[in-house]
């Protein structure tokens, strides 16, 4: 009785393992790793590479562009995403390591700066964006930059950031913040693009940055102006490309030297039609004209 | 005969209202597990079926099955559990029928609670510096098993060790004065004894292992992998990462997805218990005091 539950349980798991298709042993894993803007790039372009080479497979995850940097500089992954350029001093520690990172630019992303569908706001100049998200900026209240905002009953505004480590992080804060300036404090750091997005969805007060791909139906986007009372551009993956739109800012993925085998064909198909086509569709503008069917 | 005092009067009262104020108390216990059932049963069952259970996720993650992230969990708790019971109950064993009450024993006591202790985030630290860099293994399945396994030990040893407890004393004292030796009073006496309570350590240890995140994000478990693990030493997708992920990192996922996600992690903890509960009565009607 108890010997033929035992053979059961073994025969139901062997057979549930074994009816897997399997062609494990030639099958070559990719490991790539870093920026959660680029995270679900990264995962489309891995479920569409099934399709491609199905004995290349990509493991992504995320964690931010210093996780991913940090892998590169302890070896531990094939492709490093980064939402920024690695630093001369990061660049001088993988050497150490023996890692030589190689950069490619695989797209761009407009960073939208997000604010609540009750909000009137139409446009926000570089100025005012240092105002609000800057250290000493002057505007703490929504009044304070002429706007009244239903539903908004403190008048406070809740400036919505990013944890440090994060890519996205760093270039709004040299986009718009200029290259010394900080954040103000007490910024609400949030651990995720689409952590931004959805408290500002829920919060009349609130005003954050993100990626442009993690924009929603129930959010506005600002119109950017680099001058006060200047002409201002609406984020979107036509302005990206163009780079008429002040806040874009490329996308990278790092390998350790010039890349060979099967991560050279997996980045080529990155920078083809039908990878940066994906991108596209994800939101993101592609590192090069292109043609999507 | 005997009159209420007014002191019986006031006692009798004060006991009422005492019992009652624990029953409301007990009665609150069952409102978040109702609450959370019936939460996800509304908001995530309408995406059960089992193409959702069995395919694999499509369109970056926001439609499709979870069979990945299903399988990996499996995975990761069939190796933590075949790395954490032996384990556990061959030194629950050590420590309760072999070992004296000596320094050794108390350092070891003092380990296990400790263990126990630790916040699972340190395990990960851990797991990642022992298993994934120094042994080597890598992220992977392997590496995420061994590291919920050292986490849920103390479970299973402190379980196991209140289980050998609760089997009287005269049991093995009659076993040894048959001239049976400590093995056979373990293996034929005891341990048949002492299974029910064991299997209740080891239903407790699969409820944390399948819904632990921090341990397996750093060990083994990935955001996205296109294809089914196929060993040990493969990385895998996992329900409790995978829930994490399309909660807080897709966009554009319809609001039943996450919360499928969760009901099926707590149905597949409900029926690995309901199943270990199943056997653990059936064992117990067999017991024979």
């Amino acid at each position: 009785m108890k010997r033929n539950f035992f053979i059961a349980v073994s025969l139901a798991t062997t057979t549930l393992f074994y009816s897997l298709p399997a062609n494990a042993a030639d099958r070559t894993i990719i490991q790539n790793k870093g920026s959660d803007t680029l995270v679900n790039v990264a995962q489309a372009w891995a479920e569409a590479y099934r399709d491609v080479d199905a004995d290349i497979a990509v493991a992504v995850s995320g964690g931010g562009s210093g996780t991913g940097i940090a892998a590169m500089i302890n070896g531990t992954v094939d492709i490093a995403n980064t939402s920024r350029k690695m630093k001369s001093k990061e660049v001088k520690m993988a050497k150490g390591k023996g890692q030589h990172p190689f950069e490619h630019v695989v797209g761009y992303d407009a960073l939208a700066v997000f604010i609540h569908n009750d909000n009137p706001i139409k446009s926000l100049s570089f100025e005012q964006l240092k105002s609000i998200f800057g250290r000493g900026g002057k505007a703490t209240k929504w009044s304070d930059i002429g706007i009244n905002v239903p539903g908004c009953k403190s008048d406070k505004i809740v400036v919505v950031s990013r944890q440090n480590n994060s890519g996205t992080y760093a270039y709004f804060k040299k986009a718009a913040l200029g290259k010394k300036g900080k954040f103000r404090q007490g910024t609400l750091d949030m651990h995720g693009s689409k952590d931004v997005v959805d408290l500002v969805e829920k919060t009349p007060c609130a005003i954050g940055y993100s990626g442009l791909a993690y924009a929603t139906d129930h959010i506005k986007m600002t119109c950017i102006a680099k001058q006060n009372g200047g002409e201002c551009v609406n984020p979107s993956v036509e302005t990206a490309s163009d780079h008429s739109y002040p806040i874009a800012r490329p996308l990278f993925m790092y390998t350790n030297g010039e890349p060979k085998g099967a991560v050279k064909t997996y980045l080529d198909w990155i920078k083809s039609d039908a990878g940066q086509c994906i991108l596209m569709k994800k939101g993101y503008a592609p590192s090069r004209d292109v043609s999507c069917g | 005969m005997f009159a209420e005092s007014s002191l019986n009067v006031r006692n009798k009262r004060i006991q009422n209202l005492f019992r009652i104020l624990f029953l409301i108390m007990t009665i609150l216990l069952i409102i978040p597990v109702v609450a959370i059932l019936a939460t996800l049963i509304a908001k995530g069952g309408s995406i059960i079926s089992i193409d959702f259970l069995f395919t694999h996720p499509t369109n970056g993650m926001t439609a499709g099955g979870i069979f990945p992230a299903l399988l990996g969990t499996v995975w990761i708790v069939a190796v933590a559990l075949l790395a954490s019971v032996p384990l556990g109950v061959a030194a629950a064993i050590y420590l309760n029928e072999y070992a004296g009450d000596n320094w050794f024993t108390r350092i070891i006591q003092l380990a296990i609670i400790n263990l126990a202790g630790v916040p699972s985030i340190v395990h990960a630290l851990f797991g990642v510096g022992a298993f994934v860099i120094f042994f080597g293994f890598g992220t992977s399945i392997l590496a995420a098993g061994l590291t919920l396994a050292i986490m849920t030990l103390p479970v299973v040893i402190v379980s196991t060790r209140e289980s050998l407890r609760a089997v009287p004393q005269a049991f093995r004292e009659a076993c040894w004065n048959m001239g049976a030796t400590r093995w056979q009073t373990i293996r034929r006496v005891v341990l048949p004894n002492a299974v029910s309570g064991i299997l209740t350590g080891v239903i407790l240890e699969v409820s944390r292992t399948a819904g632990e995140t921090a341990p397996i994000m750093f060990t083994g478990a990935v955001f996205f992998l296109p294809f089914l693990p196929q060993g040990v030493f493969d990385q895998t997708m996992a329900l409790s990462l995978h829930l994490f992920v399309i909660a807080t990192q897709v966009p554009g996922v319809p609001e039943n997805l996450p919360f499928g996600v969760a009901l099926v992690l707590i149905a597949m903890v409900l029926l690995m218990n309901s199943i270990s509960i199943a056997f653990r009565m059936y064992l117990r009607g067999k017991k024979k005091w």
